[in-house]
């Protein structure tokens, strides 16, 4: 009797592993849910790339946020790099701030790549990384959607395109405009 | 009689150096950031720790726990701080308080499981075997086979 409750269950896990990694593969992923989901983001003060003063997050209050973690050495920051110029010049009149956070590397090359790359957004400089560890970032490019609540709505790890953009901010638009 | 002296000897020695190696002693700043970036993953390794690795990342990282131990954080506050960026991934063995935590638990059922079932399976090869049957039995199924037989032609 024992025995057959123990076979029941054997298949019962199994059954369990198959679905859990069922669901697991059907995830897209380039959206990890990790701590800072839904949760406020986290604060900071970061001098702009450019030297010309300081820019802080908590001075965008009420906005839409995106900030984006980039590098010059990073390739797929290249890659990615015109879906975000065009989307800056969709929403540069708007409600909507893009933000560059220079990642793992000296000013002088952050900077020079932000001018050779057309990027006419606000880059900050996180010179010891901790913003980036603060927001859980892997590696760069990771872009991060804060609502005019302060709190982080979404997160993509990787390159990025319009349409994700887009559709990300506009979320964040219309949950604000209820 | 001289053999338990031995012994009861060398349990004792055992018992003494156990005790003399768990005694409590003040745990230094540098032991406890070792401690700390040990059990953090390195983020742009492979099942690496922090503390061995040699990315920047986890150079960052490390920089990060020197100064928090410095500012007086106690490694759960610390421990606390990576959680909420990364969630329980950050750390090479999963907290056994939270989901992650059934990876140490499936394997304890799974060998629970399969105890019980070899368990099952030597009571049945122990168990008696059947009775012989009896006169009576044995009579009933003879006239029963030749019945049958019968029946047949």
């Amino acid at each position: 009797m024992l025995a057959r409750v123990v076979r029941i269950a054997v298949v019962v896990a199994m059954l369990g592993l198959v679905v859990t990694l069922a669901l697991a593969f059907r995830r897209d992923p380039h959206d990890i849910r990790t701590g800072t989901i839904g949760k406020p983001a986290p604060v900071f003060t970061l001098e702009r790339l450019d030297g010309s003063g300081k820019v802080a997050l908590a001075d965008l209050s009420g906005k839409v946020v995106v900030v984006n973690f980039f590098a010059s050495w990073c390739l797929p920051c290249t890659e990615e790099n015109p879906a975000l110029v065009r989307v800056y010049e969709r929403y540069r009149a708007s409600d909507v701030v893009m933000l560059g956070v220079n990642y793992q590397e000296s000013r002088d090359n952050g900077l020079a790549y932000v001018q050779r790359m057309g990027m006419g957004w606000t880059t900050v400089a996180d010179d010891d990384g901790r913003v980036a560890l603060s927001y859980g970032v892997f590696g760069p490019p990771e872009t991060f959607f804060i609502g005019p609540d302060g709190v982080i709505a979404g997160r993509h790890i990787g390159p990025i395109d319009e349409a994700t953009l887009v559709n990300a901010i506009e979320t964040l638009r219309a949950r604000a405009a209820r | 009689m001289n053999g338990r002296i031995v012994i009861a000897i060398a349990l004792l020695a055992l018992a003494a150096a156990l005790v003399f190696a768990a005694r409590p002693h003040e745990v230094t700043a540098d032991e406890r950031i070792d401690q700390i970036t040990t059990e953090l993953r390195c983020p742009v390794c492979q099942g690496l720790s922090v503390k061995d690795s040699t990315s920047e990342t986890a150079r960052q990282m490390r920089d990060l726990v020197t100064q928090r131990v410095r500012e007086g954080k106690s490694n759960a506050e610390i421990q606390a701080e990576f959680r909420a960026a990364y969630g329980d991934w950050i750390f090479l063995s999963p907290p056994v308080a939270s989901w992650s935590g059934l990876v140490w638990l499936v394997p304890i059922a799974a060998l629970g499981a399969g105890l019980v079932l070899v368990t099952g399976r030597l009571r049945g090869a122990d168990a008696p075997p059947p009775a012989e049957p009896s006169a009576t039995q044995v009579a009933a199924l003879r006239e029963r086979v030749a019945r049958e037989e019968a029946a047949e032609g």
